[in-house]
């Protein structure tokens, strides 16, 4: 269990860190999420210990990083970016320099660390030079050397960052099956990754919280809208008259004309119209074979790109708020100068549109509001 | 903490700093005690043999020199390697890390004087010396070793260059060698010539709480250092 509260790390003026807090629950995988210079490797240096923070608190288990120290660093397993080792020393050695570092009983550490070799398969290697190991092979030794001892929770920077294809993936499964009996924290700029391994994403971005939640809800999240491709062999030319047979329709497009003799159409509705099943309905009734439909995939990329993008319209959006609220004095004193001299009838009119637009106004400061409360 | 004795003492030996400073330590040593039995035309004064052993020119030789290149990769190395988040991370803490480090080159420089026992031995074989004397000498060694260790430590703590690291030591040991020389005033606060009054056979209580005093004030502030740069990091 990890609770941060709070923390900010300040260079100079420099913010790195701003006022982040989020909570791990015990056995949860959970990403760090965000471009380069987030603050990723801040914060996880932050919960380490390796780092002091400017503000806040981080608690490991319930024992404060900056007050029981020696304690909370005891629950903590972490592989810091860059995957540093003594390169003069073997992978077993290594792992049991390690192993002595943290403390582990004299009794059990030879156990542990051949334990741990073969967690992380380096058995064929345990007695080469870290320094004339393979990248992948430094990761796994580096990954050891976090997880020796056996701590509740394991902080892991950047784990796959080098790696092969394969080895990612060797990687990915060791990290899921380390999931079933730690507590994880992994920070990573690959979204894929991190949609695959963990169970959480908490996305950062220029030192600010974006977002926390799991990543099928931040996938639906950034959906605003139902895509739908669907390949049809359309002998009639009816295809484009179907807009009128479903009213949901938004935008029908041909995207692809193909040498068979199918076309492929997008169709765009509203999130709450799924229009898969009254597609399969109507298009055999107008004599128009579907080869394929598809729902367009909105990834974690598209989400990830759609929340930093918001925040920084919310940016923008703050200082325009404060600009409208300006504009919105001087409206009302033109609008009264303009009414006295126009009739009645029309000034009623002026009014209530007056009032519509204040009352509009007010609707989009209250959602903006409401999206601060949301982020806070 | 013994842990880390233990790694950095192997580590020593894994790379060649550990033969070299030990092989350039005997080799400076015997040359000075093979030119002070040639030059003594078969009469030797057993009781003062050690103050020409440890004449300045090896003496020198291992603190300005030898002492700075034990010491210059502690933590710059560390730092530049980024192992230093390993080290910093554990749950050891910084005064242990740094106190393991000033052992382990402790250790190495206490190796290379074991091997100076030979030079006791033989002297035993020959003559009857003042043992006394030879153990207060190697005792003075040792002090001025933990502080030009302690310093050396430090200097590598600051920086995560080991050549400026090294530099830093030298200059500073030679400038504090050379500028009493230059004042003309034997006195100053030069921890080499503090040394000369050990091997005269007499322990110095001034001079053995100075070198501990300058040990520990490094130490203390090699730990300032260390922790201070947790919230600067």
């Amino acid at each position: 269990m990890i609770e941060v509260k709070n923390i900010t790390k300040k260079y100079g003026d420099f913010t790195a860190v701003d006022n982040i807090s989020f909570e791990v629950k015990d056995g949860e995988i959970v990403g760090l999420l965000g471009p380069n210079g987030a603050g990723k490797s801040t914060t996880m240096n932050m919960i380490t210990g390796f780092i002091e923070m400017t503000e806040g608190e981080i608690k490991v288990n319930g024992y404060d990083i900056s007050k029981k120290t020696k304690k909370a660093k005891k629950q903590i397993g972490y592989m810091p970016e860059g995957v540093p080792s003594y390169h003069e020393l073997t992978a077993k050695e290594f792992i049991k320099y390690m192993a002595e570092l943290k403390a582990v009983d004299r009794k059990v550490r030879k156990e542990e660390v051949n334990k741990v070799i073969e967690e992380t398969g380096l058995g064929e290697v345990q007695n080469k030079l870290i320094k004339n190991l393979s990248r992948g092979y430094k990761q796994r030794v580096s990954m050891a050397g976090a997880l020796v001892g056996n701590p509740d929770v394991l902080i892991l920077d950047e784990p796959t960052v080098g790696l092969d294809p394969k080895q990612i993936l060797e990687i990915r499964n060791l990290i899921k099956e380390l999931g079933k009996k730690h507590t994880v924290i992994l920070s990573s700029h690959i979204l894929s990754e991190v949609s695959q391994i963990c169970e959480r994403v908490i996305i950062i971005n220029k030192g600010k919280l974006v977002a926390i939640d799991t990543p099928e809800n931040l996938e639906e999240k950034s959906q605003n809208k139902n895509v739908l491709y669907v390949t049809v062999e359309d002998k009639n030319g009816k295809m484009e008259s179907i807009k009128e047979k479903i009213e949901n329709i938004k935008e029908l497009k041909l995207v692809k004309d193909n040498e068979d003799g199918t076309k492929q159409y997008k169709i765009i509705s509203d999130v709450e119209n799924d229009l898969r099943k009254a597609l399969f309905d109507i298009l055999p009734k107008e004599e128009i074979t579907i080869f394929e439909l598809k729902k367009e995939e909105v990834s974690l990329e598209d989400a990830f790109m759609k929340l930093i993008e918001d925040e920084k319209e919310n940016n923008k959006q703050n200082t325009e708020e404060v600009e409208d609220k300006i504009n919105e004095k001087n409206v009302k004193t033109n609008s009264t100068v303009k009414t006295k001299k126009k009739e009645n009838t029309d000034k009623k009119q002026k009014n209530k549109e007056t009032k519509k637009e204040n009352s509009n106004k007010k609707q989009n400061q209250g959602q903006v509001k409401e999206k601060k409360g949301e982020e806070k | 903490m013994w842990a880390i004795i233990k790694k950095e003492v192997k580590t020593y030996f894994l790379s060649p700093i550990g033969y070299v400073f030990i092989g350039i330590f005997l080799l400076a040593f015997s040359i000075s005690f093979n030119l002070e039995l040639a030059s003594s035309n078969g009469i030797i004064d057993f009781q003062r043999i050690f103050i020409y052993i440890f004449t300045y020119l090896p003496t020198i030789l291992v603190f300005a020199f030898l002492i700075p290149m034990l010491t210059m990769r502690s933590f710059a190395e560390e730092r530049k390697n980024g192992t230093e988040q390993l080290l910093l991370t554990a749950p050891v803490s910084i005064t242990k890390i740094v106190l393991a480090k000033f052992i382990s080159a402790l250790i190495i420089v206490l190796i290379a004087l074991l091997f100076m026992v030979m030079y006791i031995a033989i002297i035993c074989h020959f003559g009857t010396p003042d043992i006394s004397v030879a153990l207060v000498t190697l005792f003075g060694f040792i002090l001025l070793s933990m502080a030009y260790i302690s310093f050396g430590i430090f200097a590598s703590s600051i920086t995560e260059n080991q050549i400026i690291a090294a530099m830093i030591s030298i200059l500073t040991f030679v400038v504090t060698w050379v500028l009493p020389e230059f004042l003309n005033s034997g006195s100053g606060f030069s921890l080499i010539n503090m040394f000369y009054k050990f091997t005269t056979g007499q322990i110095s209580i001034a001079y053995t709480v100075t070198y501990l005093a300058f040990t520990i004030l490094c130490i203390i502030l090699t730990i300032t250092v260390m922790q201070r740069r947790k919230s600067a990091r």
